[in-house]
């Protein structure tokens, strides 16, 4: 069952989700998405929900509907990498927010993330 | 899209209370609805209403072009709390009832719904748990083909396993251009399901609206919007 922030539109979350699937390359460049009823059984959702979260994915050119077939994520990996900066800007922009927020100054907060990446443990080289 | 189900005007008294008053309403094709208020809000006896169970003492109600008591029933199926079965009654034979009474059930559906719900024809209606029975009802009532579907509560005590599979069921065979109006009194586990909800409150509808209206206008989830519609809290 998908956890669901209650306040927010549920287009915008499965959006969201996807996005990041495609980011991460679960869905690869070129591949076909499930069918809309496939993905809201998958995110317990209505198909009119998943229709207009693919509609946005459309109008963003991220996905392609091929008439008859279904939905297609881009071939082209200039639109993912401009879809990855956008949302790894997002995840940045609130933490920045709430760093700065403490009276950290630029480079503080550079020295303290290098810090953090340093003493993970299971880092990702 | 196109108008589905049409209210107007309907009043309903019982001994001389009004239970409702002043209801207005228009639903389109295509959607999954929840009817939403408080215990004796009135939510069961709309749907009875709107099935043709209860007969309506004022006001007109349209259910795909049809204004007639007996073909409203053929044009709507509700949820059946099976109240009317004796306790010995093979689920096998419910379904066999339906079949003969209902010209729309499909038996194919019922099937399909049946072995993915895990239900057993042989069982027995005492033998069934509650979440076993609210699976039964969810898959008789989805297996009729038709317009528009009434769940009355459909969730309503059942452990948390079955409602898993009772919404994964709804999402599964719902048609395209049919409508699902799905009561209840807690709303966030079926939030992420529906497109619209109507409150019922003080007798009449408080208010209909898109669950993403809610969401982006209030910041509110469904539930905190609900609860504080009926606090007093929140005005449209």
């Amino acid at each position: 069952m998908m956890e669901y922030i209650d306040n927010i539109p549920i287009y915008l979350q499965i959006k969201d989700i996807l996005y990041r699937k495609i980011i991460s390359n679960e869905y690869e460049l070129g591949s076909q998405l499930p069918s809309v009823r496939q993905l809201a059984v998958q995110f317990s959702a209505n198909s009119n929900t998943v229709q207009k979260s693919l509609k946005e994915m459309t109008e963003e050119n991220v996905i392609l509907p091929q008439r008859g077939k279904g939905n297609f994520v881009t071939e082209d990996p200039e639109i993912v990498e401009m879809l990855k900066e956008h949302i790894v800007k997002e995840m940045f922009d609130a933490t920045y927010d709430k760093l700065h927020s403490l009276n950290m100054n630029d480079s503080e907060i550079v020295a303290s993330f290098n810090k953090y990446i340093n003493q993970r443990e299971g880092s990702h080289e | 899209m196109s108008d589905l189900l049409k209210i107007e005007n309907l009043n309903y008294k019982k001994n001389n209370k009004a239970i409702l008053e002043d209801i207005n309403l228009n639903l389109n094709s295509g959607k999954i609805i929840g009817l939403l208020g408080e215990n004796g809000a009135g939510k069961t006896t709309l749907m009875r209403l709107i099935a043709g169970v209860n007969s309506l003492p004022e006001g007109v109600i349209t259910v795909d072009g049809a204004t007639k008591k007996s073909e409203i029933k053929q044009n709507v199926s509700l949820s059946d709390q099976l109240g009317g079965f004796n306790r010995n009654t093979k689920i096998g034979d419910i379904v066999r009832f339906y079949q003969n009474v209902y010209p729309d059930f499909s038996e194919s559906k019922y099937l399909d719904i049946a072995k993915f719900l895990e239900l057993e024809d042989d069982k027995r209606l005492s033998a069934l748990s509650t979440g076993t029975k609210g699976k039964f009802i969810i898959a008789l009532a989805l297996a009729r083909e038709t317009k528009l579907y009434l769940l009355d509560e459909p969730l309503s005590g059942i452990d948390s396993m079955s409602r898993k599979k009772i919404i994964s069921s709804i999402i599964r065979w719902k048609d395209d251009d049919s409508t699902i109006i799905i009561s209840d009194h807690y709303v966030t586990e079926i939030a992420s399901l529906l497109d619209d909800v109507i409150i019922i409150k003080d007798k009449t509808i408080y208010q209909v609206s898109s669950v993403e209206a809610i969401q982006e206008k209030y910041h509110l989830g469904v539930e905190e919007y609900y609860e504080q519609v009926y606090e007093g809290s929140v005005s449209k």
